[in-house]
């Protein structure tokens, strides 16, 4: 199952009416979006919006009927187990080793802020702003320990650039941490406060 | 020592519009008032003028603003015992013994400013930081900069704190880990001396933490105090590694050498 399904069913289950809507649908040989919504006294686009959603997903099947011609959708349940199974792994940064060997060094007159933490030896926090006049707006990006200690390290604008791998360890990072290290790196590189050379 | 200079000259008007204002006002109450008010008012402005050197030397423990201030003191006793003993000339009181103390004490303020006991450093600093640094590029960011390590023990730290408040070299913080250096750089002194300011991190400082870290920042407005777009990575480098020598002389004892070194720099006792 990819995020995005599991963001949908994730939804469905989370609306207030989605308990008694499956047990209409456990129930109910068929069931048609007028009468679930009389039934849990639901407006009908809501009734019908959520069966469509379970019907994208494969968790219901729609037969279209007629009525003295009038044609409706009858609903039925086809899947009475269901599994969220979503594997994270997939977000992992990829070519995490040819990523450790970017020259990086801080952008010249970026604009960024970076606010030093208690402990004197790494950042807390960067902030940058983003946009023109009006729509400007301030992002600031809280650090984690490790993130903090690498910016800390990080050559000034112009000076020689360093690989990621030598700052994380001038800056005497465990390696564990070379994820979430370059993942702050991508986003401060979208940012345009880190060049990479 | 012959070398360039590499920070901009302070206008030695900053350091004599004092005694100039002093005399201006003066010589005005003494047209307008005549001698007794003047020397009365004179008076007042050298004893309100000392209140300066006093707390300097409060806080920093420098001998020499002790001697500025007794000066001022003297100087204050003796302009407010002199209207008397003008108007009466066998009714001089005390006035003689003042002004034997005043001259002596002026003696002594002289050779202090001579030797640059009572110069505030942080030119000086910055002027050792620049020597080393020949390349030019403006590349300023305002984020302070490891610069190395120098193992230090809290005994050590001490002692160069105190020998770097002394010699008017920075103001120190001490914190829970580190030691944080305040350069006392032009306009740097007044707020710190006086306890107006605390918060450090808008001014160029020297962090030394227990584990030997150094750490330097410098402020966009005291970096254009250089006379030229220093590489801004190699000259907070280099103020790193002043730091880093001075602190290795102080553990060897050798402190008169760091005082030495930048009083060699031959810069204007007076600004």
């Amino acid at each position: 199952m990819n995020f995005e399904t599991a963001a949908r069913l994730g939804a469905i289950l989370s609306k207030d009416y989605a308990e008694d809507f499956f047990k209409l649908l456990v129930n109910y040989q068929d069931i048609s979006a007028s009468e679930a919504a009389s039934r849990l006294s639901l407006h009908i686009r809501t009734a019908q919006d959520f069966l469509e959603n379970l019907t994208d997903l494969d968790i219901v099947k729609k037969t279209e009927v007629f009525e003295k011609k009038r044609p409706y959708f009858r609903y039925t349940l086809i899947q009475t187990k269901l599994k969220l199974d979503l594997d994270l792994t997939i977000f992992e940064k990829e070519n995490s080793d040819e990523g450790l060997s970017r020259l990086l060094r801080e952008k010249k007159e970026n604009g960024a802020n970076f606010a030093i933490a208690r402990s004197g030896d790494c950042f807390s926090t960067v902030t940058v702003w983003e946009g023109d006049g009006r729509e400007r707006q301030e992002h600031k990006i809280s650090l984690t320990s490790p993130q903090g200690q690498f910016l800390f390290h990080l050559p000034f604008p112009k000076a020689r650039p360093l690989s990621v791998a030598d700052i994380i360890d001038k800056a005497g990072v465990e390696s564990e941490y070379s994820a979430e290290i370059q993942d702050i790196v991508d986003e401060l590189i979208r940012l345009d406060v880190i060049e990479v050379l | 020592m012959f070398f360039e200079r590499k920070t901009k000259s302070q206008s030695i008007l900053k350091s004599i519009w004092f005694p100039i204002l002093s005399v201006g006002i003066f010589i005005s109450a003494f047209g307008l008032f005549g001698p007794g008010p003047a020397f009365y008012t004179l008076g007042g402005i050298y004893f309100l003028a000392s209140v300066f050197p006093i707390v300097t030397f409060l806080k920093t423990r420098n001998n020499g603003y002790l001697a500025v201030a007794l000066f001022q003191i003297f100087a204050g006793l003796v302009c407010i015992s002199a209207p008397p003993a003008i108007e009466d000339k066998n009714n001089v009181g005390l006035v003689p013994i003042f002004i034997v103390i005043m001259y002596a004490l002026m003696m002594v303020v002289a050779y202090q400013v001579f030797n640059r006991r009572l110069r505030w450093r942080g030119e000086e600093i910055f002027e050792l930081a620049a020597l080393p640094v020949e390349d030019i590029g403006n590349n300023f960011t305002a984020r302070p900069r490891p610069a190395g390590q120098i193992p230090v023990s809290k005994t050590e730290m001490i002692r160069f704190v105190d020998f770097v408040t002394q010699n008017l070299i920075a103001f120190a913080f001490r914190e829970e880990n580190r030691v944080v250096f305040v350069l006392t750089l032009p306009r740097n002194d007044l707020p710190y001396l006086f306890g107006i300011k605390k918060d450090y991190s808008e001014d160029t400082w020297v962090a030394v933490d227990y584990d030997g870290n150094v750490t330097v920042n410098i402020t966009e407005e005291d970096y254009l105090l250089f006379k030229m777009d220093l590489d801004f990575d190699q000259i907070c480098q280099s103020l790193g590694n002043v730091f880093s020598e001075f602190l290795e002389l102080s553990k060897t004892g050798q402190e008169s050498q760091i005082i030495d070194r930048m009083n060699a720099l031959r810069l204007n006792p007076f600004t």
